[in-house]
């Protein structure tokens, strides 16, 4: 993970563990929006058809005009309240970010409290006027909040899992010619789980073509020789480098096991 | 320790965990049993020192990224604000708007005075400037005082009671939510509704029609414009956080201000219900002027007589607390 990347958020834990969130941006905001937007046009539309045929029923020659002032009347507020119930009773997912699989979180990666999602709510009334003041602030904004995150405290993050357990976990097959760990190698000590990390990510990397497998080993054997502080005459150096890079890292194997 | 020796000692926790965190439906753990939601506390604090180790010790790993999914899934499920209890609302809403109104007492004393001041500037622009008074005045209102009466001309009075009360809702959050903009939409807002109503006000007394124009806006207009006042006050609240955040970040200060205005402005938003169905049912209909004004007179001392005076005392329960304190000290 790397902190400094402009849509990640780091947030401090309680157990002052640092956790990774990625920021949702303005594109899978947008589209969660349209996806609500689409929804509650159903819902709107639903409610235009029953409160006309209620009103026409009754009868009256306004009739049309009446279901017209009750359905703006309610308008506002089914609008209000599609996104505020949501937000509340899932932990800030209403079905358009639900299905962009993004959530809105506190910035300090709690739930999202009453407060906060009442104010992001009424302040979306600021955020939508003049075409969008909210998507100019998002732009321009490295966490991509709108005004309504700025004044709750929240931020949008991205909430679909992308690795499971077994897919973290699994044994990787390494790509080994050598039979054994061979000599000892000098100074091997002086390595860490870091470079134990490094060889492992380069003998488990399927599909390099031999020439470029074997020009990738021999700048990662240089490097090493340097961190080892070999002799310039050692015999490791003179080891094809593919298979110095196979024996340090089965030794190192050995000694971290 | 080597990443395969990490994993196989581990993995076993993970895997309970996310399961737990799995089977968690709409962002809580409410149907978790008691002993998962026990073991949730053990591994969620293993998870997130595994994850510590595995950043130091293998930054780069897949397994890393599992488990600062893993730990991010399970903070937002341990970690969260009190819950929401529609039993609170009525004890909040009959206590907390009185004490919020009263804290935030400058706030609203600026939101009238902005009021007023567009009040006084549109009577006075009415006096002053005989040639524009058809520009700043509905001229319906000249066409009604012509024939001789000052009315509404309301029918349909539920479905414009409905209409009129979701325009007055959005007014009061507009005024709430024009806050982050320095509040500059807020006071924009409140004088505006002052200037139209010195305006129309300053036209009818010089037609002579004062009687049934107050009669018109009184029994409803106490209200109204009081909620848009107190809506008004949270906005400046907001601005003011922003122009003066004190020692805390400006976007920090907003949040706070804006947490704390936001129960008053909604829960105020609400009493504009009463009077909107007022505006539709008693302001139009044919009872005499002084029954109205009457009405008018009795809903603002109701109203002041509640944001002056509830929730004054503390609670039963909060006097209890303290009282067991230092009780409880001693006992220690």
């Amino acid at each position: 993970m790397n902190d400094a990347r402009p849509d990640t958020l780091a947030v401090r834990t309680a157990d002052n563990v640092v956790l990774g969130y990625s920021v949702a941006g303005v594109g899978s905001r947008l589209a969660a929006q349209l996806v609500d937007g689409a929804v509650l046009s159903g819902i709107l539309i639903v409610a235009y058809a029953v409160v006309t045929s209620a009103v026409g029923s009754v009868g009256g020659r306004n009739g049309a005009l009446v279901a017209a002032l009750i359905v703006s009347g309610v308008l506002f507020f089914v609008v209000f309240a599609y996104f505020f119930v949501f937000e509340l009773a899932t932990g800030g997912r209403t079905p358009g970010k639900n299905a962009l699989g993004i959530r809105v979180m506190m910035l300090d990666g709690s739930s999202p409290d009453r407060a906060a999602i009442l104010v992001r709510n009424v302040v979306r009334i600021v955020d939508t006027v003049m075409g969008g003041v909210g998507l100019f602030v998002m732009f321009f904004h490295p966490l991509a909040r709108r005004l309504g995150d700025i004044a709750a405290g929240t931020v949008v993050v991205r909430d679909r899992q992308r690795t499971t357990l077994a897919a973290a976990t699994a044994p990787v097959p390494l790509i080994l010619k050598t039979p054994d760990a061979g000599p000892p190698i000098d100074g091997i000590e002086m390595l860490g789980s870091l470079e134990h990390d490094a060889l492992r990510t380069f003998l488990v990397r399927p599909g390099l073509t031999p020439e470029l497998r074997m020009r990738l080993a021999t700048d990662i054997a240089n490097r090493l020789y340097t961190r080892l502080e070999l002799a310039p005459a050692a015999p490791e150096r003179m080891w094809p480098p593919e298979l110095f890079i196979e024996r340090l890292y089965l030794q190192l194997e050995q000694r971290h096991r | 320790m080597s990443l395969d020796g990490f994993i196989a000692d581990r993995r076993a926790r993970w895997a309970e965990l996310d399961g737990i965190v799995s089977r968690a439906r709409r962002g809580n753990l409410r149907a978790a049993s008691a002993a998962e939601l026990e073991r949730f506390g053990v591994l969620f604090r293993h998870a997130s020192s595994d994850l510590a180790i595995a950043r130091r010790d293998h930054p780069q790993a897949a397994v890393t990224e599992y488990l600062n999914e893993l730990c991010s899934r399970a903070h937002v499920l341990l970690y969260r604000g009190a819950p929401f209890r529609l039993a609170q609302l009525p004890g909040d809403f009959a206590l907390g708007i009185p004490r919020a109104w009263r804290a935030a007492w400058p706030y609203m004393v600026t939101s009238a005075a902005c009021v007023a001041l567009g009040f006084v500037a549109g009577w006075l622009a009415v006096y002053l400037r005989p040639d524009l008074r058809a520009a700043i005045v509905p001229s319906s209102l000249f066409d009604q005082m012509a024939r001789g009466r000052v009315s509404g001309g309301i029918d349909h009075a539920p479905a414009v009671a409905f209409y009129i009360i979701q325009n007055n809702i959005r007014v009061a959050l507009i005024c709430f939510a024009g806050g982050v903009l320095l509040g500059l939409p807020t006071v924009l807002a409140l004088a505006s509704n002052g200037w139209m109503l010195g305006a129309i006000a300053a036209a009818v007394n010089i037609g002579g029609y004062n009687v049934q124009f107050w009669s018109l806006i009184v029994p409803h207009g106490v209200i109204e414009l009081s909620i848009i006042v107190i809506a008004g006050g949270t906005g400046l609240m907001l601005g003011d956080a922003i122009l003066r955040p004190g020692q805390l970040r400006r976007g920090d200060a907003l949040s706070a201000a804006a947490r704390r205005a936001a129960w008053l402005a909604c829960d105020a938003a609400l009493l504009l219900v009463v009077a909107g169905s007022l505006e539709a049912f008693v302001s139009p209909s044919g009872l005499p002027a002084a029954a109205k004004l009457g009405i008018g007179v009795a809903t603002g001392v109701a109203l002041y007589s509640w944001l002056g005076f509830a929730g004054r005392r503390e609670s039963r329960a909060t006097a209890r607390l303290r009282l067991d304190a230092p009780a409880i000290v001693a006992a220690a």
